[in-house]
């Protein structure tokens, strides 16, 4: 187990989230960045969807209370104790060790070999503060379960480059194109707005026209880009609501939505149109990254 | 003959098949059935609403083409018949903060509005907004419930609200632009009971006065 010094502002517990009840209304939740998440895990030889702690507001700091495999991933992230050691690799710590992830990263993932442990609610351990489900947020002197897992220090050092977290973000436009006026949401450049949070990146910058205020709310999904009223866009993220009623403009394509996610506030984001096939594609790429990298540490 | 519904991506992982573009009971049988057939198929969740349904796939699997191409053919399928949902009974307070203004933007008296909105059986259409969250319709059309020019930053749990031509109990606390009328001590969500929701899309609902 660990035992959390320092929380940073918010610091949960995300597996890969909660898909089997949306149609009652509860968000999937899970991280925010899902390929840090993925890759964190994957270099410590654990699913890419266990359960990790997802840090906002770095610094985060705790204790190993007994010899474990980590690894931190993020936008801009490292590990200190007795050593530096760089994001995006699998660290050996001992039993008593105090450890730091440090950096500039909107969301950061600790992973540990075994995953961590905590109550399966709904199919999932992935937090949702709102409804009070899965591990309430993490504050200091806080004990975090890791399950039992074989720890084998030599495969500490195993890395994986970091995924460049650019400004561009690809979406599939539609299915509200004929509502919203797409031309110039693909020609702006947004600006991220201090209010945004893990159900949505909220955006400003020239107000994106769109016909009709409200429609009858349907089901949405993660990167969807939603066009309300006033024209600001927002970009839902992992704790979004299940329905909404504003027209979606596009999409941002799954491997471009953690460039997304990890905008800070006053940053800029544009967006670019791409197609179904290379959405796929990438995809497929990044997921058969992951699970190669998981392979080569078993 | 019924016409075929516009299906349409939403990104490369999900599709939104649309039947109507209003709130009618036939167009929501069908994405409810649509919803269903989906799940049964073990594709992805799906998430029907008023006269839509979101189906969730992974296109690793199964590709945008082949995923549209199943859709259409499962919500062409035969006339939907299903059984009348379950009833309900929500027990209610007509003691919300928003009761007298309602009535007067109504032109009625406030235990003529109770009566039209306790005496009366609504269908849970959907659900969606938090967890357990039912959109109940359709109200009375004598009562006018716009929504609050400026959402409340907290509805409490357990909050009866209106909204055009809809009505919902909120199962936890949270900002909500509707106006409340009451308030329920049901709990319509708990993770620790299965099913975790009290209400099912289908289910009848009825307030009863307390």
């Amino acid at each position: 187990m660990i035992r959390v010094v320092t929380p940073g502002l918010h610091a949960t517990l995300q597996d890969a989230g909660r898909t089997r009840h949306l149609r009652r209304g509860v968000p999937t939740a899970g991280p925010a960045d899902r390929v840090a998440h993925a890759f964190a895990n994957a270099l410590v030889g654990n699913d890419p969807g266990e359960a990790a702690i997802e840090i906002a507001g770095l610094p985060f700091a705790f204790v190993a209370e007994r010899a474990l495999l980590v690894a931190v991933t993020g936008r801009d992230v490292r590990l200190a104790g007795r050593d530096r050691i760089a994001g995006w690799t699998c660290a050996f710590v001992r039993a008593g060790d105090e450890l730091r992830i440090e950096g500039h990263s909107r969301y950061a993932y600790l992973a540990v070999r075994g995953g961590f442990d905590a109550p399966v609610v709904l199919g999932s351990r992935a937090a949702y503060p709102p409804a009070s489900l899965g591990a309430p947020p993490l504050r200091a002197g806080a004990v975090v379960a890791v399950r039992p897992a074989r720890v084998d220090a030599s495969r500490g050092g195993l890395a994986v480059a970091a995924p460049r977290y650019g400004d561009v973000a690809r979406i599939i436009v539609g299915p509200h194109d004929d509502r919203v006026d797409v031309a110039s949401l693909l020609s702006s450049t947004f600006t991220v707005d201090e209010r945004s949070d893990r159900m949505g990146v909220r955006l400003r910058g020239p107000a994106v026209a769109a016909n009709d205020g409200e429609l009858l709310s349907t089901g949405v999904v993660e990167g969807a880009l939603q066009i309300p009223s006033g024209g600001a866009p927002i970009v839902l993220l992992a704790d979004h609501q299940t329905t909404g009623g504003y027209p979606i403009a596009g999409t941002v394509i799954a491997v471009d939505l953690p460039l997304v996610a990890q905008r800070e506030p006053d940053e800029s984001l544009r967006f670019e149109a791409t197609s179904e096939r290379v959405a796929v594609a990438e995809l497929q790429r990044v997921r058969r990254d992951v699970l190669a990298l998981r392979a080569s540490i078993d | 003959m019924r016409a075929a519904p516009r299906i349409a991506p939403m990104g490369e992982r999900a599709l939104l098949v649309t039947f109507a573009e209003r709130i009618d009971p036939v167009a929501n049988g069908r994405a409810r059935a649509l919803a269903d057939a989906w799940e049964a198929r073990h594709l992805g969740p799906a998430i029907p609403a008023y006269a839509s349904t979101l189906l969730h796939f992974d296109p690793l699997r199964v590709d945008g083409a082949g995923a549209a191409a199943l859709a259409r053919r499962l919500a062409s399928r035969g006339a939907v018949r299903r059984a009348a949902g379950r009833l309900i009974e929500i027990p209610v307070r007509y003691d919300g903060p928003d009761l007298v203004d309602v009535a007067r933007l109504s032109s009625l008296t406030v235990s003529e509005l109770v009566a039209l909105h306790a005496d009366r059986e609504y269908v849970a259409y959907f659900l969606g907004f938090m967890p357990g969250f039912a959109y109940l319709g359709e109200l009375d059309a004598r009562i006018n419930a716009a929504r609050l020019p400026e959402p409340r930053l907290r509805v409490p749990a357990g909050a009866v609200g209106v909204a055009g031509r809809q009505t919902a109990v909120y199962p936890f606390a949270s900002p909500g632009g509707w106006r409340l009328i009451g308030s329920t001590d049901a709990i319509l969500f708990d993770a620790r009971r299965d099913p975790p929701a009290l209400l099912r899309e289908g289910d009848r609902v009825r307030f009863v006065r307390r």
